[in-house]
């Protein structure tokens, strides 16, 4: 069963000595993780003030700068594991060093069968001209139940069918929708304690719906990918360049 | 041959007796509740049908899990979900082929305590973990849960619904695990028990005798937790459950009013139930470290076996608030050990110790009623007043509001008398 690991946290919390020494705690867990056939990618994210959210509204398209909601807690980072079950997935976000200083979301990934095969080894290390981008499609469930099954599945083909064209044009790395934000649950470490509850990290009207990973060549470049995601019409694509310590994947060399 | 009628009420009561542990061995298997209730539904009907026909099965309970594993089988192989692969049904559809064998007493039980620890897993929201355990573990059903806890009953199913989707969804395991994480799980069962069991003893609204069943059901729970894994703290719970609910007849009047410990007609006291208390504590005190369920039930022991207030052994009440408040600190159990500190050294003495309580609890009703009487016993009238009427402040529930009025009534008539 697939996780995604979704790290929040003040971003004021950390010095920098601090963020370094995470990254590198993170890495060791990856390599870990890696040596048991359990690990996919992973990456900090550059700061939220570099944040860009898409949206398309009567047709036009609206960009913003910043993130899709202003929160306390930023979303930092990210983890995609292949665990057993949800308590392998506890075990492993109670151990990264964000989550005591913020929470790790734990959530289920969708695979869905028929996209083509993630690329994150081949082309992690796309050279100067390209760089590795985060979209995080936010959605609003109760605008899609509103809309109803069909519209669902349809925006799921177009989804899918941006990812081909990505595969086709050598940008794709990963995509994959999450489960709905009710199989969601949040980690915490406080006073040396694990709390461990449902629900995400924040209430917000908009739920992280699935993402993609892609390599762009500049912000406008993954503008023009988001803005054609179906997620963009009902909801908001944030897009988030990843911190410059190199993804870590599977397969590869770790940092 | 048995004949139906007579084969069919047997099955019936096998099916009350044993589709608990059915359910529990067949959810394990097939990861999946709805699933799963409804193969085992099919395997008790399949029994009705050839039981009368072909003779009982040796074992029973290995002959219903087989007939819905079978089923399960069919079902799986049938549907289509879009978010299965032809990899991971084919895995399920082989495993549970290969789950082929007598089960023993041991791992029935073991499904059991998965079960229970799959419907209490901290990953969920605490108001679904109890309606899950109320519904999979002791059977009641979505109307029945919704109407003890005063919810609709298209809100409780929605609750039941929602945590049946993480657990499949969030693959929330059916495993017991480890020794290092286990204790933290079962602390979280015995609250969801807990909870249960409050939900029905403080029962202050609606229909009284639907939420009176949910503390029944708890101590139903309790005993099978404790039959499951035998845990210090679980017989410790169990004791307390006991206790608490020995006194069910005494602590409220005809009309609904409450009855304080020290004023209970203690000859209403469930006796039988104080003596199974007794035996489940003495083993409960048996473990290391002895935990706060244990402690709290020692204190209500002793309650239960002073024949008044007044010759009640206070001076080890204290003892055991004080290792209570090392085991869990809480401003709430240095009140209650305050009012005992009371009851051995006098009420100036408790006074004193209720005044180091008083900013921490200024919100609490009982804080201020505690307070009230205290100073009431030491004959500062005016100001035992002033409390009950701060107390008043901050109670909303009506007995006790009006246990609050009727003290206030007898300090005016104290104060009325003491000025003629």
């Amino acid at each position: 069963m697939r996780y995604m690991l979704l790290v929040y946290s003040p971003e004021s919390a950390w010095t920098t000595e601090e963020w370094t020494a995470c990254v590198v705690a993170s890495s060791k867990i990856c390599q870990e993780l890696q040596a048991q056939g359990r690990f996919i990618a992973a990456s900090p994210l550059q700061p939220v003030a570099t944040a860009t959210t898409v949206r398309i509204r009567q047709g036009q398209t609206l960009v913003t700068s910043g993130p899709f909601a202003e929160t306390t807690e930023q979303f930092g980072g990210f983890f995609l594991i292949d665990v057993p079950d949800l308590d392998a997935a506890i075990a492993i976000a109670a151990r990264l060093p964000a989550a005591g200083k913020g929470t790790v979301e734990v959530r289920p990934v969708f695979v869905l069968p028929d996209l083509p095969a993630e690329q994150l080894s081949a082309r992690s290390d796309h050279g100067a001209q390209a760089a590795p981008f985060m979209l995080l499609c936010y959605d609003d469930e109760q605008a899609w139940n509103a809309l109803g099954p069909e519209a669902l599945r349809a925006a799921q083909a177009e989804a899918a069918a941006l990812v081909r064209t990505l595969d086709a044009r050598g940008q794709y790395l990963s995509a994959s929708p999450l489960h709905p934000i009710a199989t969601a649950t949040s980690v915490r470490i406080r006073q040396g304690k694990l709390l461990v509850s449902d629900g995400p990290f924040a209430e917000t009207r908009e739920f992280l719906g699935g993402y993609f990973l892609i390599h762009a060549r500049d912000l406008n470049d993954v503008i023009t990918v988001a803005s054609k995601h179906p997620g963009a019409r009902v909801g908001s694509v944030e897009i988030r360049r990843l911190a410059d310590v190199g993804m870590l994947v599977s397969g590869q060399q770790l940092v | 041959m048995i004949p139906s009628a007579e084969a069919t009420s047997a099955i019936d009561r096998l099916f009350r007796a044993e589709h608990g542990r059915v359910l529990a061995t067949v959810v394990r298997l097939v990861r999946d509740f709805d699933l799963a209730e409804d193969v085992v539904q099919e395997a008790f009907i399949a029994a009705i049908q050839q039981w009368p026909k072909d003779g009982w099965p040796g074992n029973p309970v290995a002959w219903l899990v087989s007939c819905a594993r079978f089923k399960a089988i069919d079902s799986i192989r049938r549907r289509t979900r879009m978010q299965e692969s032809e990899r991971e049904i084919a895995g399920l559809i082989a495993e549970l082929e290969a789950s082929n064998h007598d089960l023993s007493e041991r791992e029935i039980q073991d499904d059991q305590l998965r079960l229970i620890l799959a419907c209490c897993h901290p990953a969920l929201d605490p108001q679904v973990q109890v309606a899950l355990t109320l519904r999979e573990v002791c059977g009641l059903t979505t109307e029945e849960i919704a109407a003890a806890f005063l919810v609709a009953p298209a809100t409780m199913a929605q609750r039941i619904v929602r945590g049946k989707a993480k657990i499949r969804d969030a693959k929330i395991p059916f495993r017991i695990p480890g020794v290092e994480e286990l204790p933290r799980r079962i602390e979280a069962v015995l609250a969801v028990c807990y909870l249960v069991f409050n939900e029905g003893y403080s029962a202050s609204a609606g229909p009284l005798h639907t939420r009176q069943d949910l503390s029944g059901e708890a101590i139903r729970l309790g005993r099978l937790l404790c039959e499951l894994c035998p845990d210090g703290e679980a017989f410790g719970l169990l004791a307390l459950m006991l206790l608490h609910d020995s006194r069910r007849e005494a602590r409220t009047t005809s009309t609904g009013d409450v009855v304080l410990l020290q004023e209970q007609d203690r000859s209403r006291w469930n006796r039988d139930a104080i003596r199974e208390a007794h035996r489940w504590l003495a083993r409960a005190m048996a473990a290391e470290p002895i935990g706060a369920y244990t402690i709290q039930a020692a204190i209500s022991a002793l309650h239960a076996d002073a024949p008044s207030a007044e010759r009640t052994d206070w001076r080890q009440i204290v003892a055991w608030y004080d290792a209570l408040i090392q085991a869990a600190p809480s401003p709430v159990i240095a009140l209650n050990r305050a009012v005992a500190v009371a009851m051995c050294d006098g009420p100036e003495a408790g006074l004193a110790v209720v005044e180091t309580l008083q900013a921490e609890l200024a919100d609490y009703h009982l804080l201020h009623a505690a307070r009230g009487d205290l100073l009431r016993r030491a004959g500062r009238i005016a100001e035992a007043a002033a409390a009950y009427r701060q107390a008043l402040v901050h109670a909303y529930q009506d007995p006790e509001r009006r246990l609050l009025g009727r003290r206030l009534t007898e300090l005016s008539e104290i104060q009325a008398s003491t000025a003629m």
